[in-house]
């Protein structure tokens, strides 16, 4: 091998990070270290122009090797190292040193010291790159069928979309049939269309679609394989191969606990999701003149919102699992108001009052129903999060912030609990396929605005309420975003994985096993017999080189591609140099 | 980037190169489709680009939109069209066509290197609206550090005419005489996302009829913000003098029927609660207060992100403002009615004062043959089934232009409106090629 050419290029990050670090003397110092054939600094290496410069010195032959010295790899990893495949130099010849994070950012106050950590971090950055060999990708083959869990909105209208899109969909529903909460509901906002004209066409498309299977009543009892090649068996005895996985699992209602806000202990308070049966109900009854609940008349009507959300803790008892929930659920003040439109609609004669800390009717069309509710007669008060109304029988009392914080004694026959939303307790899939959940215990996708329906795990996406409270415009959004990743995933008929993993030196590896008894993830690592015994064997798109291997094995026979030992080694030596 | 396109024919025509345009373009380019994007503005990126940090895991707003704008641009599968406008779109036997104006930049693209040296020759200074009038750039200038196209325009209505950008242009690609090109793009499908405008500081007349110099707007309050914004650090423009109690007004430019803005904009409360976190970092002796009516922190993580707010000491207010003037210091005086205990009206003076604009249609999307609703963004007649579908079939919606939203639901939308895209390509026997 011809020696390493390698180039360095450092961000400014426009200020971030050359407000704190001398740049000029990061490009000095770094660029008289061993095999380094050039150093640079711009204001945005991310920027085109930023990358234009890496390409352009690839090109002309001054380098071969890169050092980006910038932000945090997450951020700009793959957009250098394909700059790197533009500039036609293998992608992993890269080393991406975060000198913003890990540097301006937590040490502003000691410019030097950044300044001189820099360095050292681009000295071992340089180190690494310099024996790093070209890595070519996993390529694995993909299953052009997917399996969707869950047959609510967001996993019919994923279903449609991937099967309009050409893809083989396995949708499976535990329960009975297709529809999910819909089922339950009366009339949907913002446009009060029936729950049931809305969703009988979206189920008969679903049935009829032939390149849909559904499974109702059906759970899944395993999962295992990897992305492109997933291989899942269900309660029903079917087994089938996907190529990706759509999470569609769905919210459950909160229940309220016993005595919550007089939940179980007095007949007139019911939740949200309890007014829509009885709505539901009602309105399919002839001749009725008023409306009743449990063969009570009623007249007044109180609804309490954020019952099981926007929780504190100190002021709300905790769930099973300690915590309160502290996030909003999105859809209930909508959801309330609207039933509040509903019933006066219906049953005029009605006193409605509304008991809410913000009314949060953000969508479009939303505040259109709080005004017609507002103009309606409906009377507003407002608490506090620390001071929660309390019920008793036929009574609401509400310190009232309204009106000089007064406590207002609020008379009411029938008092809805506007309760928010949970995730549906699918604890054998979050640990089957090491799912991500966040402090709210909804599955959390990987980045908020980058890959909002993706998560960590390769091939598997979310679509609807599973991730978070939505509606089901939000859900049906959700779920062709779901749907479109899977497509892109999917639709090129292999799938490209990164090279970071095992690898073994077959000739050092005496079979020891050392490595297969560290290994988290079945099938990854296997033993073979070869010529001189036994020896291990990696599975590319098994392993997820998490290196537990190569720190358990002897003879420095197992490394992860892109992180060898020698690499480490290099590094060390670099960060502990005496400064030249 | 040359002034024509390598090809126009194209699978998918997306209108407006924001974050919705770019997420919209990279969903359908991933899934095998050739598409154009055309964007009306010198630069891909859209409004994101001009934020600071986003809510609610405060991310550098460049550091996100950068990553998009470069994968756009990149891809093997998107052409993109910048400085260029879409006046037309009308429905063919095969699909749709476009027709579009090309603005002149007054330089030729082909040979300009961006190296800058016309905009340091330049000695015409004029407002800057990237940094939305808080700074100045030069006549003939590259619309910001991270612009993709890294091309300048010259500014031929404010430029003098001097010639010092062409006499030291290294490749004579200056050309005062350039002239407005028009072409046709046919495609096989649309997608709208023209984004937002903001409502004027002059809306609401009773708000000092955007004469007050201490009364700013939400994306000047932005760049203030931003790590390579106009002053670096946050001071107030009336006298450069650091502000130390500065006052949030929300809905200044939604839920109000006055201005003919009766609709929740969504952002507002987020973007408010989001810059006063900042404010709080950069000024920690500064008093920080929201004016609301209601706090509408719906979406993952902002509940929380608000009460990190309260916890940090940022006043809440349930408190209508009817009316801003300011004294002799330009300081803001701010009549308020509390909507809480003592439910009195008052004047609270602050130091700076932001208005909570509202989000307005960015574009008349009529000319594209959809139609809009009530509230004057593209309407959505199916939209709890398809939130994309607008009323043209075949042409797809995303992010702001069909309703005001926040970045997170605006990216997933643009994913949804590429999928329905190509299934609508799909179904017209147009496969792409993955």
């Amino acid at each position: 091998m011809d020696s390493p050419k390698v180039g360095i290029y450092v961000c400014h990050c426009g200020g971030n990070i050359s407000d704190v670090i001398d740049v000029k003397d990061v490009v000095a110092k770094a660029g008289l270290l061993t095999g380094v054939a050039l150093a640079k600094e711009y204001p945005f290496m991310c920027s085109d122009p930023g990358q234009g410069m890496i390409v352009d010195d690839i090109r002309s032959g001054k380098i071969d090797r890169v050092v980006v010295a910038a932000c945090s790899p997450t951020l700009h990893e793959l957009t250098f190292r394909n700059a790197l495949i533009r500039a036609g130099l293998n992608p992993y010849l890269f080393e991406h040193i975060n000198i913003r994070e890990q540097v301006s950012w937590v040490h502003k106050s000691d410019k030097a010291g950044a300044t001189a950590k820099a360095i050292r971090l681009i000295a071992a950055g340089v180190a690494k790159v310099a024996i790093q060999d070209p890595l070519e990708n996993l390529t694995v083959d993909a299953v052009q069928g997917v399996a969707v869990i869950g047959g609510g909105i967001a996993g019919m209208q994923t279903a449609l979309a991937l099967s309009a899109s050409g893809f083989q969909v396995s949708l499976i529903e535990k329960t009975p049939n297709l529809g999910g909460k819909l089922l339950s509901l009366d009339t949907l906002y913002p446009d009060g269309e029936k729950a049931a004209d809305f969703l009988s066409p979206l189920c008969e498309a679903v049935f009829k679609d032939v390149n849909i299977a559904v499974h109702c009543s059906c759970e899944v009892e395993e999962i295992t394989g990897f992305v492109g090649n997933f291989k899942l068996r269900i309660s029903n005895g079917s087994e089938f191969a996907a190529g990706a996985i759509i999470m569609a699992t769905g919210y459950e209602n909160y229940q309220p606990k016993s005595a919550e806000m007089g939940f179980g202990s007095f007949p007139g308070v019911i939740t949200l999701p309890m007014l829509h049966e009885i709505l539901k109900k009602h309105k399919n009854a002839e001749g009725n003149a008023g409306f009743m609940v449990d063969g009570r008349p009623i007249h007044k009507v109180a609804f309490v919102h954020c019952i099981g959300s926007r929780q504190a803790e100190g002021v709300n008892e905790p769930q099973a699992d300690g915590k309160v929930n502290d996030y909003c659920s999105r859809v209930c003040c909508t959801a309330a108001l609207h039933a509040i439109r509903e019933l006066t609609a219906g049953f005029p004669n009605i006193r409605v009052f509304d008991i809410y800390q913000d009314i949060r009717t953000y969508g479009r069309g939303h505040e259109e129903i709080y005004e017609k509710v507002a103009d309606s007669g409906t009377i507003f008060f407002r608490y506090e999060q620390a001071t929660p109304p309390v019920v008793a029988d036929g009574t609401v009392t509400v310190q009232d912030v309204l009106t000089w914080n007064e406590k207002l004694e609020i008379p009411a026959d029938l008092i809805v609990l506007a309760t928010g939303m949970m995730p549906q307790p699918i604890q054998k899939l979050v640990e089957q396929l090491r799912l991500p959940r966040g402090s709210d215990r909804f599955l959390q996708e990987a980045h908020p605005k980058l890959r909002p329906v993706e998560i960590a795990n390769n091939g598997i996406f979310l679509a609807g309420t599973c991730q978070g409270p939505m509606d089901i415009k939000e859900s049906s959004a959700a779920a062709f975003a779901a749907a479109s990743k899977a497509a892109a995933l999917l639709g090129k008929g292999k799938i490209s994985l990164d090279p970071f993993v095992a690898r073994v030196n077959s000739s050092l590896c005496d079979g020891c096993k050392a490595c297969l008894a560290e290994c988290s993830y079945p099938g990854a690592i296997t033993l073979i017999e070869s010529s001189k015994g036994f020896v291990a064997k990696v599975t590319g798109a098994l392993c997820k080189g998490c290196g537990a291997c190569a720190a358990v094995c002897p003879h420095r026979a197992i490394e992860i591609a892109g992180w060898g030992l020698d690499q480490f080694d290099a590094m060390v030596d670099a960060l502990v140099a005496e400064e030249a | 980037m040359t002034n024509a396109l390598k090809n126009k024919q194209k699978d998918a025509l997306v209108i407006g190169a924001g974050i919705a345009g770019l997420q919209a373009a990279l969903d359908c380019a991933d899934q095998g489709k050739n598409v154009v994007v055309v964007e009306r503005s010198p630069s891909i990126g859209g409004a994101m680009i001009g934020l600071s940090k986003v809510f609610p895991t405060l991310d550098c707003a460049s550091c996100i939109t950068t990553p998009r704008m470069a994968s756009a641009i990149h891809h093997p599968n998107i052409e993109t069209l910048t400085f260029t406008e879409v006046l037309s779109v009308e429905k063919t036997e095969t699909g749709f066509r476009a027709h579009v104006r090309k603005k002149p930049r007054h330089i030729r693209e082909q040979d300009c290197i961006g190296c800058k040296r016309c905009e340091e020759a330049c000695p015409v200074f004029v407002p800057d609206e990237f940094e939305h009038g808080l700074g100045a750039r030069k006549a003939i200038s590259i619309p910001f550090t991270n612009a993709i196209p890294q091309y300048p325009v010259l500014d031929i209505g404010n430029c003098m005419a001097c010639g010092a950008c062409a006499k030291i242009c290294p490749t004579q690609c200056i050309d005062f005489l350039q002239k407005p090109e028009e072409f046709d793009i046919e495609a096989g499908t649309v997608i709208v996302a023209t984004g937002f405008a903001v409502t004027a500081m002059d809306a609401k007349k009773q708000y000092g009829e955007g004469k007050l110099p201490n009364v700013i707007s939400p994306l000047q309050a932005e760049r203030l913000l931003a790590p390579h914004g106009p002053y670096g650090r946050v001071l107030r423009p009336s006298d450069g003098k650091i502000p130390s109690s500065i006052a949030y007004v929300q809905c200044a430019g939604s839920r109000d029927k006055s201005i003919g803005v009766p609709y929740c904009s969504r952002v507002c409360c987020m973007y408010a609660i989001k810059q006063a976190m900042l404010l709080s970092g950069s000024l920690p002796i500064a008093d920080i207060t929201i004016y609301y009516m209601d706090i509408r922190a719906f979406g993952k993580g902002y509940e929380q992100f608000y009460q990190n707010a309260k916890a940090m000491g940022i006043m809440f207010v349930k408190a209508k403002v009817g009316r801003i003037r300011e004294d002799a210091d330009h300081n803001p005086i701010l009549r308020i009615e509390r909507q809480e205990d003592l439910c009195r009206v008052e004047e609270v003076t602050h130091d700076l004062v932001v208005l909570s604009n509202g989000m307005l249609p960015g574009f008349d999307v009529t000319r594209f043959g959809i139609t809009t609703a009530s509230d004057g963004f593209a309407a959505l007649p199916r939209e709890k089934a398809h939130p994309e579908q607008t009323s043209s079939d075949g042409i797809f919606s995303a992010g702001t232009a069909c309703g005001p939203k926040d970045i997170v639901d605006t990216v997933v939308e643009a994913s949804a409106a590429a999928m329905a895209a190509a299934n609508y390509l799909r179904q017209r026997g147009i496969h792409g090629q993955p």
